[in-house]
């Protein structure tokens, strides 16, 4: 785990976002044991008590569930998990869509770029993926 | 107490020394579980203040409470102050200095001790003086961490020595071995700490300019801490 966070966006969101991600991603399965909020402290070098309002919220969003005195787990509900896929997809279309249309770029010239550069992106990335 | 949280409450505080008034008026409160870190630009009136907060110094006026009540000797088994250069002797051993703090604090933990000096890498036989200065840190860090008390004040752990050192310091802030306990640290450097703390409280010329949750403002402001240092400050 290695997380570079910003300073002025709240860290639990940021470590919120993290999980999603690795959940996107596959990195995180379903129903896969997650560290102790001290544990994911000491490896994300954040405050505990950070780390324990992120699993808080986490928990309220279903993305994780914790049995008893179990660890908690990646939730293994699917319908949560493709709306996370889903969310950070839109979040990044937002982002894009935004910047494009303030320069005024016709959408078919963009997809057709996006095309072509999501395969050179892919491939690069391929080599750089650490 | 507020609300009956365990906390350490700094009420109106004020100290001259000689004619010079170096707190003017200080409040705040630091949550046992949480770390409070006092920052201040100029360097006068936080080692005071922690000073203060020990009964080291004589305040001239204004209150201070430990978890709702004031300072007594047996509130020394609750609270603790690690200055910022070591005072054991250069000549002992690690160990040795580990002996004398059993004997002197009824709430030495040898075991966590121990863990620590594995934490910090280092070796019980190692004598002082030939520690570097980054070490030399860690070492004055864990004789007052291995006290167990509820409350550690800690005056510029991070000053003086090199990024890696820090590092490690800061390490034990998010580890177990600072359990649910109350810290509060001074400093005048944010950057390496800003992820790590619960809340700030800016001091400048004796007095607080402001007291904050550092996750409250990031939240309800978009802001960082330096941010807000720099709105309070340049006003």
């Amino acid at each position: 785990m290695n997380v570079k966070f910003n300073n002025r966006d709240p860290v639990y969101v940021q470590v919120v976002r993290y999980f999603k991600e690795q959940i996107a991603k596959g990195f995180f399965e379903p129903g896969q044991e997650i560290p102790s909020r001290r544990e994911l402290a000491h490896r994300l070098k954040i405050n505990p008590n950070t780390a324990q309002r992120a699993y808080k919220e986490m928990e309220e969003q279903g993305l994780i569930f914790t049995e008893g005195n179990l660890p908690s787990r990646i939730t293994k509900d699917e319908g949560v998990l493709k709306k996370v896929r889903k969310e950070l997809i839109m979040e990044a279309v937002e982002t894009f869509v935004h910047s494009v249309r303030t320069i005024n770029v016709p959408l078919e010239e963009v997809l057709q770029i996006v095309r072509e550069y999501y395969e050179k992106a892919d491939y690069a990335r391929g080599h750089t993926h650490d | 107490m507020q609300g009956g949280i365990p906390m350490i409450e700094v009420k109106n505080v004020t100290k001259k020394f000689g004619r010079k008034e170096v707190l003017k008026g200080v409040s705040f409160t630091a949550e046992k579980g949480q770390i409070t870190c006092l920052i201040g630009i100029n360097g006068v009136g936080k080692t005071t203040i922690m000073q203060a907060i020990m009964s080291l110094i004589p305040i001239n006026s204004g209150e201070i409470f430990i978890d709702g009540s004031k300072l007594t000797k047996d509130s020394y088994e609750k609270i603790t102050f690690i200055p910022d250069t070591i005072t054991m002797l250069p000549q002992m051993r690690i160990g040795d200095a580990f002996t004398f703090m059993a004997d002197f604090y009824q709430s030495w933990n040898q075991k966590r001790a121990e863990e620590l000096l594995e934490f910090f890498k280092l070796e019980e036989t190692e004598r002082i003086s030939e520690l570097s200065k980054g070490n030399t840190a860690k070492v004055n860090i864990l004789l007052g961490l291995a006290l167990d008390v509820d409350y550690l004040l800690m005056d510029e752990p991070f000053s003086g020595i090199d990024i890696f050192s820090r590092e490690e310091i800061a390490n034990v802030f998010t580890s177990h071995l600072i359990e649910d306990r109350g810290v509060i640290i001074t400093t005048h450097e944010i950057n390496d700490i800003e992820h790590l703390i619960d809340k700030v409280v800016l001091i400048d010329n004796g007095i607080v300019l402001k007291e904050f949750h550092v996750e409250e403002v990031r939240e309800k402001e978009g802001k960082s801490v330096i941010d807000v240092m720099r709105e309070v400050y340049e006003k």
